[in-house]
């Protein structure tokens, strides 16, 4: 060991007794795992702070989006309301009864379509599928129900707003 | 009188590796535990159920605290210059 000065920069990069190289490898594996705990933890402080301070938005009042004639049966509308980015699908289905979503799939937000006659929302990125009268997810991928606003008739307008809590996808005529 | 980290330099090799290996076991069980709280906590709050997210928070906290002191238990492999 007294030429340890002298050693050539190789011998010391790389090691020829086994337990200083297994050493050196584990040791610095444990520190990153630790590390990527820590990370871990803050990204549940994000979401934490974020779900009790910074909530999202609820709609507010009653918007209008078509006239009922304009939606066939079977037919779908898309819209955005003002002061918000959230795309949303109004679903005119066989029944004679009104739905609208969130077009943004649970998944990873890729638009969902409504197929007509199979009472069924289908997210084609990785045949995710959605129940059209509740929103409930039937199969695939998605973990959340799409998230649905009320329509509102009042004669032949079709308005939307906020869905309340145990009011889910039901539609009321004003 | 010799304290935990002197008795664990002056021990065999076979000894640490072991230790190291049963370390990192329980890291990764660790982390595998916060991904699932991270996930399930994410999962509610986008769901509009935001009272999960605050115990997932503090759960995860917790566990890596538990993974930052068991590093304390981590061999620094001084075994070769000590016996110099």
């Amino acid at each position: 060991m007294s030429d340890q000065a002298n050693e050539p920069h190789w011998k010391r990069d790389f090691p020829i007794q086994r337990t200083e190289a297994t050493k050196v490898s584990r040791r610095d594996f444990a520190r990153f795992l630790c590390l990527v705990s820590g990370g871990l933890a803050t990204g549940s402080a994000y979401v934490a702070v974020k779900a009790n301070f910074f909530p999202q938005e609820e709609v507010k009042g009653e918007h209008f989006v078509c006239k009922a004639a304009g939606v066939p049966l079977g037919g779908t509308r898309s819209f955005v309301i003002e002061g918000s980015s959230i795309p949303y699908i109004l679903i005119h289905l066989e029944d004679g009864s009104w739905r609208a979503y969130e077009q943004k799939c649970t998944h990873l937000s890729c638009a969902v379509y409504y197929k007509p006659g199979s009472g069924q929302i289908v997210c084609p990125c990785h045949e995710g599928f959605f129940d059209a009268m509740t929103g409930e997810v039937l199969a695939g991928p998605p973990p959340r129900p799409l998230p649905a606003l009320e329509v509102v008739m009042r004669g032949e307008d079709v308005y939307v707003r906020a869905g309340s809590e145990g009011l889910a996808n039901n539609e009321t005529h004003v | 009188m010799s304290n935990f980290k002197d008795a664990q330099n002056k021990a065999h090799p076979n000894k640490t590796n072991t230790l190291m290996s049963a370390l990192i076991v329980v890291l990764v069980l660790n982390v595998s535990l916060q991904i699932w709280l991270l996930y399930t906590g994410l999962n509610n709050a986008l769901g509009k159920n935001k009272d999960v997210a605050l115990p997932a928070f503090i759960a995860s906290l917790v566990l890596f605290l538990i993974g930052f002191f068991w590093l304390y238990f981590l061999p620094m492999g001084y075994r070769n210059k000590n016996n110099k």
